[in-house]
């Protein structure tokens, strides 16, 4: 799941300042599970933006709310489109992606991010998020018994322990546990460890973002490019 | 200043309410500028009527419920705290003094504690200029005689 | 309009129109209709006399208006009035200001006149005075005291009221009507009466303050009906007075209620008369009664209590100042031998601790000190409760006995001489003293428990035994609570409610055949009718209408939206406006019915049934509290009050323009328990429930039942457990409505209260069973203890070995051996910080059986607190009478053990002597704590039910709900909750039964309308409410979206305001509800133009969900 969290009202306000009419767009998939930007927290942002607009002498500007099902798709927002003519700012509350999906459906109005789009994770306690993926486009779990080195070692180290831990947690992050450690449990209860006598080998990094935008096709999905 | 600020209470069933309730049974005088909802626990409070409550323009609004540990609904009144705490950060944040805003604790055997957190509750927002984002009185007084004579005048041939 | 009759008039009083009986005065007329005139010398009940001229109204007469006092001016013939033209307010003005200058030191008389705009008068000022001659005082010493203690005397300018000669008056009695009845505060009772004048200090309030002769119990008091206190009331007393009849004007008042016998046939009897506190003067040496600042326990809670009558200070009684030194003399009246009071009281160290710490945490530098004997801590938590009070706010524990308190005759301090801890005679001086009182069997019960054919033990207390807590000598006659022994809350919770399932045994066979249904007509369908609002305002009386203007809200409230029908009713919740309300329901077509009056908390009930019995839904009913939070408390201010009440009134308006109808679920019970543990706590639970008549599914892990209780013999009044114990091992197996699974565990439990669904695994084998509560009784073990040589020396064993030992008689004790016993071994430690509440009572049963089977032989028990609490402590005096040496050592300092061989040496230094002492000992006898059982984590789990910190389970209240789980349905027996005795244990588990019964008994439940509930379009599985809800009633449903179990729920909408989706919403307390309340406070004009989101329509997709509540302004742009 993407995980994100709400910029501060005042950066919201200040993005919006210019416009007369504002709509804040939700979106009801993982920004809503991450408690950012679903149903409730539109809501939230929309009486703070407004009281804060008029604390500043634009208590004229409109500022209304909803939430949609997806904003990462474009059958969704086609439901917006009706009402998003009396709007000439949008500001969503989406993740990167429903940020520019909407950008792109409504060409001639200004669209701002409501979020920051922080990383691919998974609740840990109520209200806790930690980052699972980074998305690095190779993955090599199988190789770490199922945890994520990049994401959850401080120091990346694909030949790790570093030695710096203790107790089990990271010597760089006291409240974080060592992924090193938790490879280790995991490789020993699975039986694995001799796995980890040999070096792990490089990372291709070509994958991810370092290689330039990426795409993901599936030539069995694309009859269109036959023609 | 304030002379006449309005104050909205949000109290739990169990508690709060109840010694609001034991407040009048003792006939303990308070201000009156504090208008009381009654939620079945401080729990069910979300931030967004907290601020839809500012937005309105309530002068001040603070939340009452059950002694910590002592939630008729186990934990409702901490997370309520919780959500004080949020929205007391979104008021800053917006510009709008947090201390309009509190929550507080007490046992339905607390009469004159509720007196007490009514009085403080007033004087505190007394203090305060009125919420610059309340509507003008009169206006609204004036748009509710309107609006209630078009209304009346729609149903009247409807009544009996 | 009512029909107009030959007695009645009409009236127009400002506009307002009413019949009123002919005869009726201007301003009672006007009261009725909720119309206030300001009045000094009428008073209801006292004929109208017209002195005081304040209540002056305009009369229209064919020539012209007149001015008249209203107070004495009878309606005989149509009349028009008016009392709030210039002209009154100006003559009203002129009166007061002649009255302010005829008593200018009336403060009362000042504060009226400022209300009605006068500051000053222009009249010269006589040179002091507060009576303004409105004479009635001596109308209510006449009229209804028949007394004429006071009269007028004198003509023109002296004129005044005064006694007979001037002299204190035999006549007077003293009884004060004539200070309450002035408006003035001008009377001076100690100068009239020749009396003594005494204010009625009763028992209320435990003789700290007076109270009036006519008051309500307590202020919370159930029913909250006042009542007379007879032997105070002048009424009773001299046939006189009777104010407080003519005063009510609901007529409620009714001197002739007699005291009525009445014979009823019943299946059994449960006596719970409760106790008695020690009488503190049969202690005099305390100076309780001439020592101003020595208070009983009992008193000092009614000064910590917020209603008490310091409010909440805790004050001297000599000088009302606030003490600085404290302290409290335990065993005041327990344990103690010279009143008889041999046992000890149970509750009276934990009490003294609370009151510490609620003094302490009312003045943090107070100093507080308990003198105490031994430190009973024993229960649940209570160790842990002490040790903050001591070492979190300084709280003083000193173990010492004081034998008097000496009264300092110049400050009224209590001086007390005890030995400190270095055993040094030492005197301090306290401000204050409060003895804590030991508890007393019920008085009253000890005449009748002869007629009642019930034994009582030889302090006064209903005979049981400890195997049979419940039973009494005679059979059918229950006892629950103090009566049976002294005993705290929980206990006393417990054993009343065990009593309750021993008396439905008996009566299970006719259950349910007193029951009446009230029948109610069919609801009607409202959801398609826009709201129409019908508004009530009660006048609660006069406690409403004396200070807030009903008219004004009745006024306010028809121009609200939706609002069809706003009047106002002397008493709404009276029978007749019942009926009324009914009327105008149907007249009105109104669905849904705004109360303004009293708290819902006591009268929404009697209004959601009005609403059942004209046919709509219960929950279109909204009640708006313009009296206990407004009227009451803002009787000063009556403008204020007046625009609160409206402001009130809106807000219900604004809700309840958004109420819908909710049905009241029913849900299907299953019948039978699921007991999980075998033990006496699950084989007694068991029992109860299928002796009345509920199938029980009996889990027992191991292939046998009995569980801890194989290893106890006897009971202390020397009862055979083993016996017992496979008497009901017999019982279970027979039963034809019990089946027992050995050797068997529970793997999986779903569902909720009165619907369960568990997995039962025996050996290879599973099985699905249902049920409607699940009882967990799986009981506590006694620890190996890993210390004082334990396993290292055959010598050395724990208490319940000891007594195993005894019991099989495999005990070799030579001729003048000496036995040790070492008491809390691992336990009320800093790693196990609680007590196991019962070693000090099996130290004191194995010492006496030891003294009893081998005299020869000596028994030293180390101990740092004997914990034998109740009529425990006759055996621990026995057991010293018997030569049982009981020698004390302190936590700090705990015995030494060293094993050499065969020989065992014991050393410990005693704090009284301050020096070591070495013991060579044959046989050790260690107090193991008792701990919770290893599987205490999976069952947590299983069941969804905390621990506390110790591993114990944590019931839904400690003190008021013992056997419940917070989790309804789910209910817990024995030492799984806490260390405790066998028959606690009994008691328990019978409670257990009696709670379980109370919903297996139904065959369906209703679930209240009040509940979440998942838009399941809305719901995007975030698990959100799952992790937020403590009763775990959202569960993921079979289409992965959450689903609230209805039964589950408590209707607390935690969960609802925490879904980011919106997705939940509670019941009758959903946002537009909540919203319109807010909205009809502040903006109600906006609140006015509807809530109803736009959905632009779309084929196919999901629509965007627009916010239901855009802002206020952005509304009126639109």
């Amino acid at each position: 799941m993407i995980v994100a969290d709400r910029k501060s009202i005042s950066e919201i306000r200040d993005m919006i300042k210019g416009h007369d009419r504002v709509l804040l767009v939700g979106c009801g998939t993982c920004v809503t599970v991450c408690l950012a930007g679903g149903e409730r927290e539109v809501g939230i942002l929309g009486s703070a933006v407004r009281m804060s607009l008029k604390l500043i002498g634009r208590g004229h500007v409109v500022v209304d709310e909803c939430v949609i099902e997806r904003q990462c798709e474009d059958a969704f927002i086609d439901a917006l489109a009706i009402r998003g003519v009396e709007y000439d700012a949008i500001c969503s509350l989406g993740c990167g992606a429903g940020v520019q999906a909407l950008a792109e459906r409504f060409p001639d109005k200004a669209v701002y991010p409501g979020l920051n789009t922080q990383f691919i994770g998974i609740l840990e306690n109520q209200g806790v998020w930690a980052e699972k993926c980074a998305a690095c486009g190779a993955c090599r779990l199988g190789e770490f018994a199922a945890v994520c080195p990049i994401t959850r070692c401080a120091k990346r180290l694909f030949n790790g322990p570093c030695g710096g831990s203790r107790q089990g947690k990271c010597e760089i992050t006291a409240d974080r546990d060592c992924a090193w450690q938790l490879i280790y449990d995991r490789a020993k209860a699975l039986g694995i460890l001799d796995k980890f006598e040999a070096v792990a080998g490089l990372q291709d990094w070509s994958t991810s973002t370092d290689g330039g935008p990426r795409k993901v096709v599936r030539e069995d999905q694309c009859i269109a490019s036959l023609e | 200043m304030n002379d006449n600020p309005v104050i909205l209470a949000f109290c739990c069933h169990y508690c709060a309410y109840a010694a609001a309730d034991l407040a009048g049974s003792m006939r303990l005088q308070y201000p009156a500028n504090v208008r009381v909802l009654k939620l079945p626990c401080t729990g069910k409070v979300e931030v967004n009527y907290i601020l839809a409550a500012f937005e309105r323009g309530a002068d001040g609004v603070f939340i009452a419920g059950c002694l910590e540990g002592g939630c008729h609904y186990l934990e409702g009144n901490l997370r309520a705290r919780r959500r004080v705490e949020r929205a007391k950060k979104i008021l800053q944040e917006i510009g709008l003094e947090p201390e309009r805003l509190e929550m507080y604790n007490l046992s339905s055997a607390e009469g004159p504690r509720f007196a007490q957190i009514a009085t403080e509750m007033t004087e505190r927002i007394a203090a305060l200029p009125p919420s610059p984002l309340r509507p003008d009185r009169a206006t609204v007084e004036k748009n509710v005689q309107e609006m209630a004579a078009a209304a009346q005048a729609a149903v009247a041939g409807d009544n009996r | 309009m009512e029909a107009t009759s030959a007695d009645h008039v009409a009236v127009t009083v400002d506009g307002r129109t009413s019949q009123v009986r002919a005869g009726t005065t201007i301003l009672d007329a006007a009261r009725q209709m909720g119309i206030a005139i300001p009045t000094l010398c009428h008073y209801r009940g006292l004929n109208p006399y017209g002195a005081c001229r304040v209540c002056v109204v305009e009369v229209e007469t064919p020539r012209g208006p007149r001015q008249v006092a209203s107070c004495s001016y009878p309606l005989d013939a149509p009349t028009v009035v008016h009392t709030d033209t210039d002209a009154v307010r100006q003559s009203r003005q002129t009166v007061l200001e002649l009255l302010l200058a005829q008593a200018p030191d009336s403060t009362e008389l000042q504060t009226l006149a400022a209300e009605m705009g006068v500051k000053a008068t222009a009249f010269e000022k006589a040179p002091k005075g507060k009576c303004v001659l409105c004479g009635l005082c001596v109308r209510v010493c006449n009229e209804l005291m028949g007394r004429g203690a006071i009269n007028m005397f004198g003509r023109g300018a002296p004129r005044k009221v005064q006694t007979a000669f001037g002299e204190p008056s035999d006549q007077c009695q003293a009884c004060g009507a004539c200070a309450v009845v002035c408006p003035t505060g001008a009377i001076d009772l100690a100068a009239i009466t020749a009396r003594h004048i005494q204010p009625h200090i009763t028992r209320y309030d435990q003789y700290l303050t007076a109270r009036p002769s006519i008051d309500m119990a307590h202020p919370q008091a159930a029913p909250r009906v006042p009542s007379i206190d007879r032997e105070n009331c002048l009424h009773f007393r001299t046939g006189e007075c009777g104010l407080c009849k003519e005063v009510c004007q609901a007529g409620a008042i009714d001197y002739d209620q007699q005291e009525t016998t009445r014979d009823l046939t019943v299946g059994a009897v449960v006596l719970t008369p409760g106790f008695e506190a020690f009488d503190a003067t049969r202690r005099g040496e305390f100076g309780y009664g001439f020592a101003r600042n020595v208070v009983t326990n009992v008193q000092f809670e009614r000064l910590l209590s917020a209603s008490g009558p310091t409010a909440g200070h805790v004050q001297r009684p000599s000088d009302g100042k606030a003490p600085r030194k404290l302290a409290f003399i335990q065993c005041v009246g327990s344990r103690d031998t010279g009143c008889d009071n041999e046992y000890c009281s149970s509750v009276c160290c934990m009490a003294a601790t609370k009151e510490a710490i609620q003094a302490k945490e009312h003045e943090p530098d107070l100093d507080v000190t308990i003198f105490f004997l031994d430190l009973r801590a024993f229960g649940k938590d209570f160790d842990r409760y002490c040790e903050r009070a001591k070492n979190q706010l300084g709280v003083r524990y000193v173990r010492s006995f004081i034998s008097r308190t000496y009264e300092m005759p110049e400050t009224k301090n209590l001086a007390l001489t005890y030995l400190d801890a270095n055993m040094k005679r030492t005197t301090e001086e306290f401000d204050m003293v409060v003895l804590s009182l030991g508890l007393e069997p019920s008085a009253t019960l000890q005449q009748q428990a002869e007629r009642l054919k019930v034994a009582l033990n030889r302090w006064g207390f209903a005979q049981t035994t400890e195997l049979d807590p419940l039973t009494t000598s005679r059979p059918g006659v229950f006892v629950g609570g103090t009566f049976q022994e002294p005993k705290d809350i929980p206990e006393t919770v417990m054993q009343a409610t065990a009593a309750a399932a021993k008396a439905m045994t008996l009566l299970a066979r006719s259950r349910g055949s007193a029951v009446k249904v009230k029948k109610y007509p069919l609801e009607r369908d409202v959801t398609d009718e826009p709201a129409r609002i019908g508004v009530f305002i009660c006048h609660c009386g006069s406690n409403i209408a004396s200070v807030v203007d009903v008219a004004a809200v009745v006024k306010a409230a028809s121009a609200l939206p939706n609002v069809v029908l706003a009047e106002h009713n002397t008493y709404t919740c009276a029978d007749d406006t019942q009926d009324r309300l009914k009327d105008k329901i149907d007249e009105y077509r109104l669905n849904r019915v705004v109360i303004a009056s009293c708290t819902p908390r006591t009268h929404e009930p009697i209004f959601r049934d009005t609403l059942r019995d004209a046919g709509l839904n219960q929950y279109l009913v909204e009640m708006a509290n313009i009296r206990d939070q407004c009227s009451w408390v803002h009787s000063g201010d009556p403008v204020k009050a007046t625009a609160k009440a409206i402001d009130r009134v809106r807000m219900s308006v604004g809700r309840a323009a958004r109420l819908v109808p909710l049905a009241e679920e029913t849900i299907p019970v299953k019948n039978s328990a699921l007991v999980i543990g075998g033990g006496v706590a699950g084989m007694t639970a068991a029992l109860a429930l299928a002796d009345q008549g509920f199938p029980v599914e009996l889990v027992e892990k191991s292939d046998v039942l009995g569980g801890t209780a194989r290893q106890i013999h006897t009971t202390l009044d020397g009862a055979d457990v083993q016996a017992y114990l496979a008497r009901a091992i017999e019982r279970v197996g027979k039963h034809p409505r019990i089946k027992l699974h050995l050797n068997s565990h529970v793997a999986k439990v779903e569902g909720g209260i009165g619907d369960f669904t568990s997995h039962l695994v025996t050996g290879e084998q599973t099985a699905e069973i249902t049920h409607g509560v699940a009882v967990l009784a799986t009981g506590a073990l006694e620890a190996k203890p890993t210390t004082y040589g334990y396993g290292q020396s055959p010598s050395v064993l724990t208490q319940v070995e000891l007594s195993e030992r005894l019991a099989a008689g495999t005990l070799d004790i030579p001729a003048g051996a000496t036995i040790a016993m070492i008491q809390c071994v691992e336990q009320r430690t800093a790693e196990r910080p609680y007590c196991s509440r019962v070693c000090c009572t099996q130290a004191v049963k194995n010492a006496l059986e030891l003294r009893r089977k081998y005299p020869q032989a000596r028994v030293v028990v180390l101990y740092r607190d004997m914990r034998t609490y109740g009529f425990r402590e006759a055996a621990y005096r026995q057991a010293r009478e018997a030569g049982v040496l009981f020698v004390r050592y302190e936590a700090d300092a705990p015995p030494q053990v060293a094993l050499n061989g065969q020989s065992i040496r014991v050393s410990i230094t005693e704090p009284a002597l301050g020096r070591a002492m070495d013991l060579q000992v044959d046989l050790l006898a260690l107090a193991a704590p008792m701990v919770p059982r290893a599987d205490r984590k999976e069952l947590s789990d299983l069941l969804r039910v905390p621990l506390n910190a110790d591993g114990f389970f944590l019931e839904a209240h400690v003190k008021l709900r013992p056997v419940d789980f917070a989790s309804e349905g789910l209910f817990l027996a024995g030492t799984v909750h806490a260390p405790k005795f066998l028959t606690e244990t009994i008691s328990q588990a019978n409670a257990v039964a009696a709670r379980a019964a109370a919903i297996l008994s139904r065959k369906r439940m209703p679930v209240s309308g009040q509940i979440a509930w998942v838009d399941p379009e809305k719901c995007i599985s975030c698990m959100t409410c799952v992790h937020v809800c403590p009763y775990g009633a959202p569960k993921v449903g079979t289409d992965n979206k959450a689903e609230v179990q209805s039964a589950v729920c408590m209707g607390c909408g935690n969960c609802t305001a925490e879904c980011p989706a919106k997705a939940l919403s509670l019941r009758h307390c959903i946002d537009v509800q909540v919203l319109g309340a807010i909205g009809g406070l502040l903006t109600p004009d906006a609140a006015a133009r509807g809530f109803e989101p736009v959905y632009p329509e779309q084929v196919g997709v999901a629509r965007p969900k627009w916010h239901a509540a855009p802002a206020p302004e952005t509304q009126h742009e639109r």
